[in-house]
């Protein structure tokens, strides 16, 4: 994909429960040139954000207290609203059939932990080449 | 009638009795009938001794149990203390090192910033092409590369060593981790004892081995993704599983 294609001001949002995986995640967004990027801890926080704010990308764990990011991806994509948002799952979650229940659910990527900056900025080029 | 099949009263005995009763001697009776009856007592004694030897050490066992009622109140409290702090030190750490990250990226943004903007002259100089007030321009810029590096170096150094000192952790969860390990251990003795003790064999409750999943699937890390095949090894396993999807 050629440089500068993926709009490094697109509005984040990067949902985990653990504040130090948020901000991991958050380090490797700016290294990558995302500058505008927001965080909730659960999917329960996150959805009205998600409903009030023009957001244009999730990122999301899975297990959570409150609402899971599966259920998140969910309501994300059952909401008129919000369903064109794409939503990469970062998670510990690696059961076979969580893979094809999140993949059933409409997520855009899916990246188990631990995991690496590499394989983000991969999973982002090939999130945002298909959405063209 | 069998109950008195090993209780033999001869005749001789049973004569005596009578001459016992006839002529008064009421003690010498009553001794007769205890020897008569004696192997009976004796086996009996036998019995309620060995039943009294049982429930003494089924009251011992017991008490060894109670063992189980400290690993309740206070060993497993204690684990969930040592356990939190695993947490907490963990937290702190992986804070510790982003702070010192964190704070090393815009001076590594700057230094670089400032060898671009000193890149353009220094090729002219080393192509022979530099004027003389390009040459006082790169000079300073120069100058002020050498001083902030020189600056932040130092700074880098002492972040760094920030990072390397968060790592302490390590040693600290690593002890606290293996004695909670311990206890789980003693835990798993007990509960196995106390199986067995009720007749359910270790090797019976070990065929329905498959942990419990939690509620909407989640179950965590896996750490014995080896010995699975519900579960993905790697990333690569995640990207064929999706693209096997039509992904």
């Amino acid at each position: 994909m050629p440089e500068g294609a993926l709009d490094k001001n697109m509005k984040v949002l990067v949902v985990d429960d653990f504040s130090t995986m948020r901000r991991i995640v958050k380090n490797l967004l700016r290294d990558l040139g995302f500058t505008n990027i927001q965080e909730a801890d659960d999917g329960s926080t996150a959805l009205p954000m998600l409903q009030g704010g023009d957001f244009d990308f999730v990122v999301t764990d899975w297990n959570m207290p409150g609402m899971q990011g599966i259920d998140l991806l969910k309501a994300i994509r059952a909401d008129a609203n919000l369903a064109h948002i794409p939503v990469l799952l970062i998670t510990a979650e690696a059961k076979k059939e969580q893979i094809v229940m999140a993949a059933q659910a409409g997520v855009n990527g899916y990246i188990v932990k631990p995991f690496t900056a590499g394989t983000l900025k991969t999973k982002l080029d090939k999130i945002f080449e298909r959405l063209g | 009638m069998s109950a008195l099949s090993n209780c033999h009263v001869s005749l001789e005995q049973a004569k005596s009795l009578v001459e016992f009763l006839e002529s008064g001697q009421q003690e010498a009776a009553d001794e007769l009938i205890a020897e008569i009856q004696n192997p009976i007592n004796s086996e009996l004694f036998a019995e309620i001794g060995k039943l009294t030897r049982q429930l003494h050490d089924s009251l011992m066992n017991f008490q060894l149990d109670s063992r189980l009622s400290d690993l309740a109140t206070a060993d497993i409290p204690d684990a969930k203390e040592r356990l939190n702090y695993v947490i907490t030190r963990t937290e702190e750490a992986a804070n510790k090192t982003m702070d010192a990250v964190e704070a090393i990226f815009p001076v590594v943004d700057t230094i670089q910033g400032q060898i671009e903007t000193v890149n353009p002259l220094w090729a002219k100089l080393m192509n022979n092409k530099l004027d003389v007030a390009e040459f006082k321009s790169l000079c300073i810029d120069i100058d002020a590369l050498l001083t902030n590096t020189g600056n932040e170096t130092e700074h880098m150094r002492s972040l760094m060593t920030d990072v390397l000192m968060a790592q302490d952790f390590q040693d600290l969860t690593g002890q606290v981790i293996r004695k909670v390990i311990d206890l789980v251990r003693e835990v798993e003795d007990s509960l196995i004892n106390m199986l067995t003790a009720f007749g359910i064999t270790a090797d019976k409750a070990l065929e329905q081995t498959k942990p419990k999943v939690g509620e909407n699937l989640v179950e965590g890390p896996i750490v014995n993704t080896q010995a699975r095949d519900d579960v993905v090894e790697s990333q690569d396993d995640v990207d064929d599983l999706l693209s096997s999807l039509g992904f």
